[in-house]
Order: C-alpha cells, then structure tokens, then sequence
C-alpha cells in the first residue's frame, strides 16, 4: 500500500492520520455493495473507511469498549440517505461513573481542501441522533488513509456554523473548527463539565398513515435524495424511527419485507434481522409442557439482549397454529436461575408507537419471566421496548 | 535577510526577492508618513514593535482598514520569510521558488488578522508563524492532489465553500454560481466512482449520466433557484462543470500579482488619517492594556520549565520524534525511515506527546495563571505548545523572536 504517499509528508502533528490496507480497501467496498446508486454506494464506502479505521483507533487509544451507535447491521439504512457515522457514548473517566462519556459522530468527506465541516442536519437536530463531537475526517481511498483534520461540538455547530438549506448542512468554517483532536481528549479531562450541546426542539410525531404514504412516496427510484424532499422536521421524525428508516431503505432497494416474523418461522430469518440478533430455535419440550401445550417441538424466535452488563433473552412464540395470530412475547435471563430484576418493563406498541391496552408487564420485585400475549391482525406490526434500555439496540417493527 | 531594526522600518517596508533570495527591503512611503506620524503622536515609551503589531491589530478589528493590513503586513516579513524557507527545506521541491512560497503565506493576511485574538495570550508574531508554516504545508498538499486528479475526479475532491470561493475569484455573477453549484450537488449526487481505489482518475460521465445530469437540474432549480431560470440541456451542463473544475484548479494557483507590496489610492490613505486621528487615542490605551495583559500571560520561562520538565519525562521514543520533527527538515516520512517504522505510527506517537504535553500546559496555566479552561482556550493553548515547541527545538530562532 502507498500509505507513504507524498501528500502525507505534509501531515501536521495536530492530525491524526490512519492507515488503510488493501484488504481494508477491498473489504470496505465488499460491505458497502447494497445501495440504491452508485453514488449511495461510494458514500457508504467512504464511511465504511472511516469507521473502519477511526473506530479500532478509538478503541486502542481512548475506549476499547468504543463500538458503533446503534449497531453495524443498521449502518446501511443511515448510509442510503445520510452521510456520517455515530460512535456511541464511549466509557466515562474513571471518576465520573455516573455520567455518560462523550459521544462522537464521524463526517467522513472526500474532499481535499479542509476548509470546512458539512454536517447533515440529521445529525444536529434528531434529538436521539445528536453527538457531543462531530470529527471531519478526510478519506483518501486512492492513497490508502483516513486523516481526522478537526473536530467540533454541537454547541459550535448550533452557535457558529453556517446553515446551508440547500443541501440541508450546517457548514462550519475550518477556523471556526479545533484542529488539534488532542484539544478534546485534553478538555474532557481538565474541564470535563464544559458543556457541548445545546438543547434541540422534539420532532413532531408521525401517524402511521402518514409515515406509510412518505415511505410509499420517497421510495421511489427517482427521488436521488430523500432527505431533501420533504421538510425537515418530518423527515428527522421518520428517520427516528429506526423501524420506518428500515423500511425506507429496504423500499428503496426493492427488497421484500425483511422483518416478517411469519416469514422467518416458514422460511428462514432474514439477513439483516441475523445481524441483529434473531434466530430461530425450537421450544424446549419441558417448557413447552410446562405451560400444558403440545409436545411436538416447535420453532421460536429469539434474540440475546444485554442489559446493564447482563444477559437476557427476548422470545417471540407462536400460540398453536401461526394462522391463529395468537403470539408470547417473553424476557428471562439468560443465565438458568437467574431472574429479572425489579423495575424492568417489557412493552409492546403499534407501529407507530402507540400504546394499547395489556401491553406491558411490569417486574414489580424479581421475576423469573416478563411475558404479555397478543392478537394481531395478519400483516400488523408491533415494535418491542424493554426499560431499562438493551444496550447496542434500535427499535424495530416486527411483522406478523 | 538583514532583520529591520526600527519601528519606522518594520512597519513600512517589504521584502524584495530577486531570484530565489532576498534583495533588500522596499519603503512604501505613504506607510512610513502614516507610520511617522503615530509615533509622534505617542508617549515615548511606546517603542516596541509588540506594541504597535497590538495597536494596528486593534485598528484592523474596528474598522478592517487596508492601512492596517499593510501596516500588519510589513510587520510580519520576516516572520513569513522564515516560515517559506521553513518549508522549502522541509519539502523542497524544483517546481516552486522561496519567492513562490512566501506568496502563498503572505496571502494569508487577512485571515490571520481576523482570526487572531490578543486576550489569548499568544503574541501576533508567534501566532502568524504557526498559520503560515500550515498555510504552506496545505496549499503544496492540495496542489499535489489536484495535479493528478482528472477534471472529473476533482470534482468530487473540492467542499462546496472551496467551489464557491473559486467561482467567485473568477468573477462570475451570483446569479450563474447558483447554477453552477446546483449542477454540481447533481454531479456529487449522481455519479461516482465505480471502482474501490478510482477516485482520482474519474473518467468522463457517459451520455446517460449526462442526461440524468441535466433532468436533476431541472427538476431541482424550482426549489434552488431564482424562479425566471431556465431548462438546460447536458451540453451545457458539462460545460459548467468544466467551468467548475478548471476555477477550482486555478484557485490553487493563483496568478502571482504583487500581493506583498500594497498599492493603496491615495484618497483612501486620506479619509484613513483622518479615521486614525478621531480614534488614536483610545486604541492607544487599548493597546497599551492588551500589551501589558500579555505579558503577565505569558511568563514564559516557567511555561518553558513546566514543558521542559514535561519532555525529559516522555517515554522513548517520544522525545526523539519530537525533536525530530520540530528541529526541522524531518517530515514525518523521513522520521518513519530514520527510526524504522511506519509513517502512521510516527503520526500517533507525535499526536500522543504533544497531547500529553498540552495536558501538562493546560494544568500549568489553570494553576499559576489562573485561567478558566475550556475547548477555546485550549485551542489556543495548543497554538502556544506549537510555537513554543519550533522555538524550543530550534535555538537559532528563537534568539530571533521578540
């Protein structure tokens, strides 16, 4: 690889240049195969890079627990509308266990002259989606390295940056920017209570109807950038939803429902529900007894969930005969004998959100399961929520 | 280079090049006039070079006058003489002259003088020095790229600030750079490379792609544009982004006017005495204030203790690097072959030292300046540690500071 590359020489000490192997290159472009164009396509590149090199160094150097906000499996669904990638809140200083650490957002660019930070406003003013740092980070995939160049927080974006409605970018200007990254490593460190957002406004919420129709709409092939279609606070409220942004991008590239619970027991699970954790097992007969039902052992789904440090298990279980629409959804531990610590909920909402009635069980001191049983209409979605929140989760629609 | 000695000089003469070396410096008199005129309006005491850089930066922030520009200009020669030998010892190359290179910096002026902040401690010089050793540095970085990118590869390489600033020092309208950058959001929209490691040598758009080119422009100039544009078709779309291209290149290279020496109508000087003459009071005062707040901020010997200190206890080969790179002539490249490793770790043992050290800076300054830490005083902070650590490594010049 040419990482010594002229153009390097000029590196300064203040950046952080990273290098990226020929097997970094050809597996970044393996991964990044899955977009609507080739233009979605090469962005997804460019961030699979950055991620790529910028998160290993992260975890060498500051963090090794640093790993991508929400997960790798959803990066896809951001990188087909939006530039950028989240890092989640890395660990806090040993003497502040209580508060979380920084959260970063890397805005991988192309471009040469580093003379200013694009932002999408996606990432300023989703209020889920909105990072302590926002780090410019230069990728250079001909010459094999990434340079993080500047960083900057939310607060100088909201006070300093310029806000571009055109392209939806607030565009901070290099001098406004911190060149040294050491800068921030430095002031977490010597004025950790310096604050670095500012408070945004909530998003409207969407009805299902309406979240439908614009999926329906900005699907479409000849809508190049949905984010720019329609106004932003109801584009950030769809994008919120990681449900409706699944969708989006599963729309977008033509592909079949992904997240058809139905389909997963008939058939197989889909790649992506995989990569987040769904499999499928067959019941334990002895549990299956347990609750008087039908000896032949049948399929469940599962998914492993770590909460506060532990191991839990979420099942979806289909009551008798699938066609009933008749499902359990339960939460144990992981660990045989131990139980589910007092305060936990297990939920279920409509697709958009909304609660109805018996809908969530409540661990009101410890409990061996949390289970809540529904009747869904063929084809409903129903999205799951545990408190305390699994960690390295986003929410999902499950199809019935 | 003779170094200037006097007030009078320092602020009213410029280099001159000759070749490739220094000629001898040149008076603009009507800066000298202007020049003459202040100190004999001032208390005797006001003798020092730090003071008058303090005064003009005062005047520069009030009212940004081309005056003080060129005085601040004058000021800062041999500053932007030492930095342009700098870095052509560092990355020589036979494609541009000492003269090129102190250009390229010079030109920097306005930015310096709008960005820099005299409550920060740092004085203008120091300050100045650290810009156009990086300004030199970025301007033969990005001149290396562009020269091997094809018109289509670049393109997709500029910021939208960058493609607007050439568009506009090639002169063209507001009206006509909204449509060039609206074909080229399309460009950046639509195509891109089809190959992991082809984003250089970007081939020309085929005619699909030049279509669906010209249909995004006219779908999109209702919302971006002025509502009386017109529909275009794709030949006139790729002859703007050509456009495009060449003034992005071009903007690299500028043509090499006098920008050292000023030209000033002499109306202007005029109304500006007259400015200066309502106000020279107060910004004396002000600059007299500022002057001595820097010093009591700067303390450097212990400052220098406290890094010193800081160094000697760096793990090897923390301190080799450091030495290394900012004893000059090494770039990272040959400090990689020196010491047998790779570039990339040269780079992150250099970024871990010189953390490592403006942690010590910033605890030092908390402590015995009393400063209240944040992210834009440590900015600054690490400005300092910039300076400080070039001086440090390179007795020669720091004898030459003020």
């Amino acid at each position: 690889m040419t990482f010594n590359s002229a153009s390097l020489a000029f590196a300064s000490p203040t950046q952080v240049c990273l290098e990226l192997s020929s097997t970094d290159l050809d597996r970044a472009w393996e991964q990044s195969q899955a977009f609507s164009t080739t233009a979605r396509r090469w962005n997804a590149y460019l961030n699979r890079l950055c991620l790529n090199a910028v998160l290993p160094w992260l975890q060498q150097e500051y963090d090794r627990h640093a790993r991508v906000f929400p997960h790798l499996a959803a990066l896809p669904s951001f990188w087909e509308v939006v530039n950028g990638v989240a890092i989640a809140h890395l660990s806090p200083p040993q003497t502040r266990i209580a508060l979380p650490g920084p959260r970063l957002i890397l805005i991988p660019s192309e471009a040469i002259d580093c003379t200013e930070i694009q932002v999408p406003q996606e990432w300023v003013d989703i209020p889920s989606w909105i990072g302590d740092y926002y780090l410019a980070v230069q990728v250079n995939p001909d010459d094999g390295w990434v340079k993080i160049w500047a960083y900057c927080t939310h607060s100088q974006l909201k006070q300093k940056a310029n806000y571009d409605r055109h392209s939806r970018c607030y565009c901070l200007k290099e001098e406004d920017a911190i060149a040294d990254l050491n800068v921030l490593w430095v002031a977490r460190q010597v004025c950790p209570d310096e604050p670095t957002r500012v408070s945004i406004p909530p998003l409207p919420n969407l009805s299902l109807e309406r979240a439908n129709a614009l999926i329906q709409r900005l699907s479409s092939p000849n809508i190049l950038l949905p984010r720019l279609e329609i106004p932003f606070p109801t584009w950030g409220a769809l994008l919120e939803h990681s449900g409706y942004r699944q969708r989006l991008y599963q729309q977008r590239l033509g592909l079949n429902e992904q997240w058809s619970v139905v389909d997963w027991l008939q058939n197989r699970i889909s790649q992506i529900a995989q990569e987040l954790g769904w499999q499928k097992i067959q019941m334990q007969p002895s549990l299956a007894q347990a609750r008087g039902e039908a000896e032949t052992p049948q399929p469940i789904l599962s998914k492993e969930l770590v909460i506060a440090g532990q191991a839990y298990e979420l099942r979806v279980i289909p009551k008798a005969d699938i066609s009933q629409g008749i499902w359990r959804f339960e939460l144990s531990s992981n660990k045989i004998g131990d139980r589910i610590p007092g305060g936990f909920k297990l939920r279920l909402l409509t697709e958009d959100l909304q609660p109805f009635e018996d809908n969530e069980d409540i661990a009101e001191t410890a409990v061996d399961l949390l289970y809540i049983e529904v009747a869904l209409e063929p084809g409903e979605g129903i999205v799951w929520e545990i408190e305390p929140h699994p960690e390295n989760c986003d929410r999902e629609i499950l199809r019935f | 280079m003779r170094p200037r000695q006097n007030i009078l000089e320092i602020f009213s003469t410029f280099i001159q090049f000759e070749g490739d070396r220094f000629s001898a410096w040149a008076s603009d008199p009507s800066l000298r006039r202007s020049m003459q005129q202040c100190l004999a309006n001032s208390p005797q005491h006001q003798s020092s070079p730090k003071f008058w850089a303090l005064y003009w930066h005062k005047q520069w922030q009030n009212n940004a006058t081309i005056r003080a520009r060129e005085h601040l200009t004058a000021y800062l020669q041999e500053v932007c003489f030492w930095a342009a030998q700098k870095t052509a010892a560092g990355f020589g190359s036979s494609q541009y002259s000492l003269s090129d290179y102190f250009q390229m910096a010079i030109a920097r002026i306005e930015k310096i003088l709008n960005n820099f902040d005299p409550q920060q401690g740092v004085a203008l010089r120091n300050y100045a020095k650290a810009i156009f050793n990086t300004t030199m540095r970025e301007i033969l970085r990005q001149r290396q790229e562009v020269d091997i990118c094809t018109a289509w590869g670049l393109l997709r390489k500029i910021s939208q600030k960058r493609l607007m600033e050439s568009l506009q020092q090639v002169g063209l309208s507001e009206k006509t750079i909204a449509r060039y950058i609206l074909a080229w959001h399309g460009f950046k929209t639509i195509y891109a490379p089809q190959q992991a490691r082809a984003s250089r040598k970007l081939p020309r758009p085929d005619k699909a792609t030049w279509e669906a080119l010209a249909a995004f422009y006219n779908s999109q100039r209702y919302q971006q544009l002025a509502p009386d544009e017109t529909e275009i078709d794709s030949e006139t779309i790729e002859k703007w982004l050509i456009a495009c291209a060449t003034a992005a290149r071009s903007y690299l290279y500028p043509s090499v006017t006098s920008i050292n020496k000023p030209q000033q109508g002499n109306s202007e000087s005029e109304l500006l005495d007259q400015l200066a003459a309502n106000e020279g009071e107060s910004l004396l005062t002000a600059a007299i204030a500022e002057e001595e707040s820097q010093t009591r901020q700067t303390q450097t010997a212990q400052m220098s203790q406290t890094l010193e200190t800081a160094i000697a206890n760096l793990e090897p080969p923390l301190p080799e690097i450091l030495q290394l790179y900012y004893s000059d002539t090494h770039t990272q490249q040959q400090i990689a072959a020196k010491l047998g490793m790779k570039q990339y770790a040269v780079s992150r043992r250099l970024s871990k030292a010189r953390q490592l050290l403006l942690q010590k800076l910033a605890n030092w300054s908390q402590e015995n300046l009393h400063i209240t830490l944040n992210s834009d005083v440590l900015k600054h902070t690490s400005t300092v540690l910039e300076d400080w650590l070039s001086a440090y490594y390179k007795p020669t010049e720091s004898s030459r500071t003020e």
